[in-house]
This record gives structure tokens, C-alpha cells and sequence, in this order.
């Protein structure tokens, strides 16, 4: 029988820099200057404001995603129309398209010269550098995160247990409610921990859209950014440390909701 | 994740719970921190004493370009600092106004000459501009494309030379010089600075105050030089109307005239800036040969001669054939 313990070795040693070590120097310089000065890193208005904000945001682009994406999953998935091979791509782009070009886009379109900003302006709607524009960015960002986690779980559904239910007298609204939505438990979690996990760390499309004002629309990952460029390392690095915290502590949310899930099969 | 969302809903600081009036300003990256921390505080004090109401500062900072460019596609500033003449030109006409008649010094806010910053013990001696050209030296620049610094650098490069006897031709060669190597470039004055001090590069071109300022805390890891010849920076204001509601006129303009006053300017000479009300200055270093773009026939035909003709024309040509 083969060793395991050259390839293993040689694999740990390959991440060490690549992945491992990164991480360790962001939490190494946070604490740089003791528990004191994180704590008063963190504890700045500007800090505490990104970080709520872009908890907010976060929650709120699951919320918003959460029931589009599971209502696109489930028009995708029940029915058969044509176009509806288009509209998979279309719906799945965001994942292909950079991040920088979204904002653009949304500001080409939203912006006060854009194409539908133009006719907005006058009546004073702005939604761009503006809490609304970093939703509707992340919205399109994350877009593909809840329909891909729920998706797979309807197409595997069998359709009798949804015409059972009809037989039986039950409305679309309880069909839904008492067969579909519980199966789809996993799939939401998961669609959920995705979504929100990438719109806390998203960054290229809000740094177009959001004007990047503090106190108003800076999100802890351009506080980060605009705390880094000004030199103020300890600050950046005590908010990247806080921001990674909570990665952590989802994506590790994220594998215990799916393993069980899987080893049941 | 209930805590989570507690936390993010949790009653706003101070200041954001809407009581509180707000300016909006944008400024070009290296006024940050003497806005925010020294300036805007005197100025809130000063508005709460003589009217009792809150004022909150609304800010972003970025290299001078891109915050022109922002405004242009219709972020909500108020008012702008940008580092030179030419974008508040641009703003100027692009809202079909030009509200910097009315202030002082048609909105120059205060000075900085470009120095050059080396490491410690300047171990490339590196004494002037010249120096730059030489080849084995490394050159952080901040990018003349988002960076108004870039473009001040630049004239300070070619400037330097044109105004110390030499011909177009020998002040483009320095140019050329210099950007042979140039090994970083960063979004703006202020990032390049960041970059320099993570360790990139001999020496890096910016403003006199990014040094002085870190000079007087004590931070400073490296020696500022002074060439005999350099350019002298004007950092601009320009005021937005369309994007102040008409309830806060008043308190915008009481800021904006407070910018000019002895006590703002004295806490921008201490930040280290050279302020133009010369009484308020402490003894900066004399800068005989020092010149600033209206020197250069004024920032419209400096930008055509020197940043587009020169630079982009031809030295950029000439690096990526």
C-alpha cells in the first residue's frame, strides 16, 4: 500500500504560502499593536459603520435573493418554455462576469447620465451612490448563488408528490408551502450562507456604485481598501480580520449544513 | 446570525440617526486625514456654538481624477477638493458654472511644493530631479491617468528642467529618464506613498505635506530631499450647488469661508501644508526656484505641452514600443 505522507506533506507545504499563510499575516498585523489598539481600530465610527452596513446589505441581498432566486429556480426548473435555455445563461452570467464591469453597467444605466438614470434625475430618484445602488449590485452579484443551491433540488423532486397534493385539493400557495419548501430546506440554507458570505466580501461592483462615502456607503470591504491605500494598516487589518472571522465562521455554517445532507445518500 | 442582524440594526452611531445636518465632500486623497480629523472637528465646534445644530462630514477621498470623474457621473458631493486647477476646470464646465470667482485665491486652498522621498541615509544619492534619470534607480509614481499628484509630478519633472536653462528637448529626455524607472504606480498621491513604504522602490516624487506630516509625528522611515527646482501644488476648491438642498446653503458657504480662515489654515500649515497667507506659516524650507503652473503659462497649456505632448506623446511611446 502506497504512504500517504510524501503527497501530503508536499500538498501542505504547496497552500502553506499559497492559502494558509496570508490569512495567519492578516490576524498577525491586526494584533500588532495589542488588544488595545484593535479594540480601538475597530471601535472608530467609520469602522463600526462599514461593518454594519455591510452586515445590512448582506442580509438584506439574501432576503431579496432568497425569494427571486428560488422563484426563478422554481420557474426554471417546473416549467418548459421556449427561451428557457437563454434565460439559465442569462440568469448564471454574473457568475462569469467581472465584477468591476457590473458596477459599471449599473452605473450606465443608473447613474444620473445613464440610460434610465437620466429620466430619474430630474425627479430627484438617485439610486446610485447610494445604499440602494450597493443592493442592487450585490443583488446582481450574488444572483446565481441561491438559484444554483436551489435548483438541483427541485429537478430532483419527483413531480408526483406536488400532483398528490393538487389531487388532494391543495391550493399552489400550500402545495408550496407543505411539500416543496420543506424539501427545500438545505438548498435555502446553503443558497443562503453562499449569498450572503460573497455580498459581505464584495467589492468590485460596490466601489463603482457606491461613491465610496463614508459614513454613508462605504462597505467594510472599501473601508478596508481606502484604510489600506492611506496607509492606516492596523485599522485596515483589524477590519480584515473581523471580516474574515465571520467568513470562517459561515463557510464552516456552510459545511455542516451540507454534509449531513450528503453522507444520507 | 440573530446577532448578526441585531448588530447591523442596532440603533445608528451618533450622527446617523438623521438629526444631523451632513456635508458631502470629496477631495483628492492626501487632505483625509487633516480634513477629517482637524479641520472639520474646529469647523463642527464653530457651527454648534453659533447655531446649536450637529453638522456630520460626509467624505471620500481618492486620487484627483477618479473623484473628478466620480463627480462627473453624478456622485452627491457638495463641494471638491482636487488637486489641481485643470479638474476643477473640468467641473466647472461640465455644470456650466463657475462658482470659483467667488472664493479666495479663486479657490486655491493652500500650497505644497513636489520633494523627493528616499530611504534612509539616501544610500541611490539622490539629490534633485536629475538624480532620478540616472539608470538603477527605482521611481514609485502615482498614475497620471486617476492621480492629480501624477500630473503635478510630471510638471515638476519636465518643469524642472526647462526652467533651469535647459531646452525642450533635454527637459523631455529627464522625463524620459525618470519613466524608464518608474517600477510602481499607484491609484493615487497617497497610495503611492503606502507603496513606497511597503518597501517598493529608491524613491518616490509627492507632496512636501505626505512627508512633513509623518516628519512631525515622528513617523517618517526615510529622508526627504528638495530639489533645487521644483513645482509648487495648488489644491482646489470648488463648490456644487446643484447638489446642496436649499436649507443648507448657508452652512456649506460657512464651511467653505472657514476653509480660509487664520484657524483652518493654521491647522493645514501644521498638517504640513504651506498656507497662502504667508504670516501663518512656520519656517518651511526656502524654495527660491520654486514654480507653479501659472509659471507654465496656466494648467490648460501646461496639461497640452507637457502631460500630453511630452509625456503621453512621446516618453510613453517610447517605453512600450
Amino acid at each position: 500500500m502506497k504512504t500517504y505522507k510524501m503527497p501530503v506533506t508536499v500538498l501542505i507545504v504547496l497552500l502553506l504560502p499559497l492559502l494558509l499563510m496570508p490569512l495567519t499575516a492578516i490576524f498577525i498585523f491586526a494584533g500588532e499593536k495589542g488588544l488595545a489598539g484593535f479594540v480601538q481600530a475597530l471601535s472608530s465610527q467609520d469602522a463600526q459603520f462599514a461593518l454594519r452596513f455591510s452586515i445590512l446589505i448582506a442580509f438584506l441581498t439574501t432576503l431579496c435573493n432568497g425569494i427571486l432566486g428560488t422563484f426563478a429556480a422554481y420557474v426554471l426548473s417546473k416549467y418548459r418554455f421556449p427561451g428557457r435555455d437563454a434565460l439559465m445563461v442569462i440568469v448564471n452570467l454574473p457568475v462569469a462576469i467581472p465584477t468591476v464591469v457590473v458596477g459599471t453597467s449599473l452605473v450606465l444605466l443608473w447613474g444620473p447620465i445613464g440610460l434610465l438614470g437620466k429620466y430619474l434625475d430630474p425627479i430627484g430618484i438617485h439610486p446610485m451612490f447610494a445604499p440602494a445602488g450597493v443592493l442592487l449590485a450585490h443583488i446582481f452579484v450574488t444572483f446565481p448563488y441561491m438559484l444554483g443551491a436551489v435548483k438541483p433540488v427541485l429537478d430532483e423532486q419527483e413531480a408526483a408528490f406536488e400532483e398528490a397534493a393538487y389531487t388532494m385539493g391543495a391550493t399552489p400557495w400550500q402545495t408550496f408551502r407543505y411539500v416543496i419548501l420543506p424539501a427545500l430546506r438545505g438548498g435555502l440554507i446553503s443558497g443562503a450562507l453562499l449569498t450572503f458570505a460573497h455580498s459581505l466580501g464584495e467589492f468590485g461592483a460596490t466601489v463603482m456604485v457606491s461613491g465610496n462615502l463614508r459614513l454613508r456607503t462605504q462597505t467594510a470591504p472599501l473601508f478596508i481598501f481606502a484604510q489600506f491605500e492611506a496607509g492606516n494598516l492596523e485599522t485596515a487589518n483589524a477590519v480584515a480580520s473581523v471580516l474574515a472571522l465571520l467568513s470562517f465562521v459561515l463557510f464552516f455554517s456552510l459545511i455542516r449544513m451540507t454534509a449531513p445532507r450528503q453522507s444520507s445518500r | 446570525m440573530a446577532l448578526l442582524l441585531l448588530y447591523s440594526l442596532w440603533p445608528w452611531l451618533p450622527g446617523q440617526k438623521g438629526s444631523a445636518k451632513t456635508i458631502v465632500l470629496y477631495g483628492f486623497s492626501i487632505l483625509g486625514e487633516v480634513i477629517d480629523r482637524a479641520v472639520f472637528p474646529a469647523f463642527q465646534a464653530h457651527w454648534k456654538e453659533r447655531t446649536g445644530e450637529d453638522v456630520e462630514l460626509i467624505s471620500s477621498y481618492g486620487g484627483s481624477g477618479t473623484v473628478t470623474n466620480q463627480i462627473l457621473l453624478g456622485v452627491p458631493a457638495q463641494l471638491a477638493v482636487v488637486a489641481l486647477e485643470l479638474d476643477a476646470i473640468k467641473l466647472d464646465k461640465a455644470h456650466r458654472l463657475d462658482p470659483r470667482a467667488t472664493l479666495p485665491n479663486s479657490g486655491v486652498l493652500n500650497q505644497s511644493p513636489f520633494v523627493i522621498l528616499v530611504r534612509p541615509g539616501n544610500p541611490k544619492g539622490i539629490h534633485d530631479f536629475a538624480d532620478l534619470a540616472k539608470p538603477g534607480i527605482g521611481i514609485v509614481h502615482p498614475d497620471p491617468l486617476t492621480s492629480g499628484g501624477a500630473q503635478w509630478a510630471l510638471l515638476a519633472e519636465y518643469g524642472s528642467r526647462l526652467r533651469t536653462g535647459g531646452t525642450a528637448e533635454e527637459a523631455e529626455a529627464q522625463l524620459l529618464g525618470i519613466w524608464r524607472n518608474v517600477v510602481s504606480q499607484a491609484g493615487s498621491g497617497r497610495a503611492a506613498r503606502t507603496q513606497f513604504d511597503s518597501g517598493f522602490g529608491d524613491a518616490l516624487i509627492t507632496y512636501e505635506q505626505d512627508v512633513l506630516h509623518d516628519t512631525l509625528s515622528g513617523h517618517l522611515k526615510g529622508e526627504i530631499v528638495y530639489p533645487a527646482c521644483t513645482v509648487m501644488s495648488e489644491p482646489t476648491v470648488v463648490t456644487l450647488p446643484r447638489n446642496i438642498p436649499e436649507g443648507d446653503r448657508e452652512m456649506v458657504q460657512a464651511f467653505v469661508d472657514f476653509l480660509w480662515s487664520d484657524e483652518a489654515q493654521k491647522l493645514f500649515v501644521e498638517s504640513g501644508f504651506r498656507s497662502l497667507t504667508k504670516r501663518l506659516n512656520h519656517p518651511f524650507a526656502p524654495l527660491p526656484q520654486a514654480f507653479t503652473a501659472a509659471d507654465l503659462g496656466g494648467w490648460p497649456r501646461a496639461k497640452q505641452e507637457i502631460v500630453e505632448d511630452a509625456w503621453k506623446g512621446k516618453v510613453l511611446p517610447r517605453l512600450h514600443p
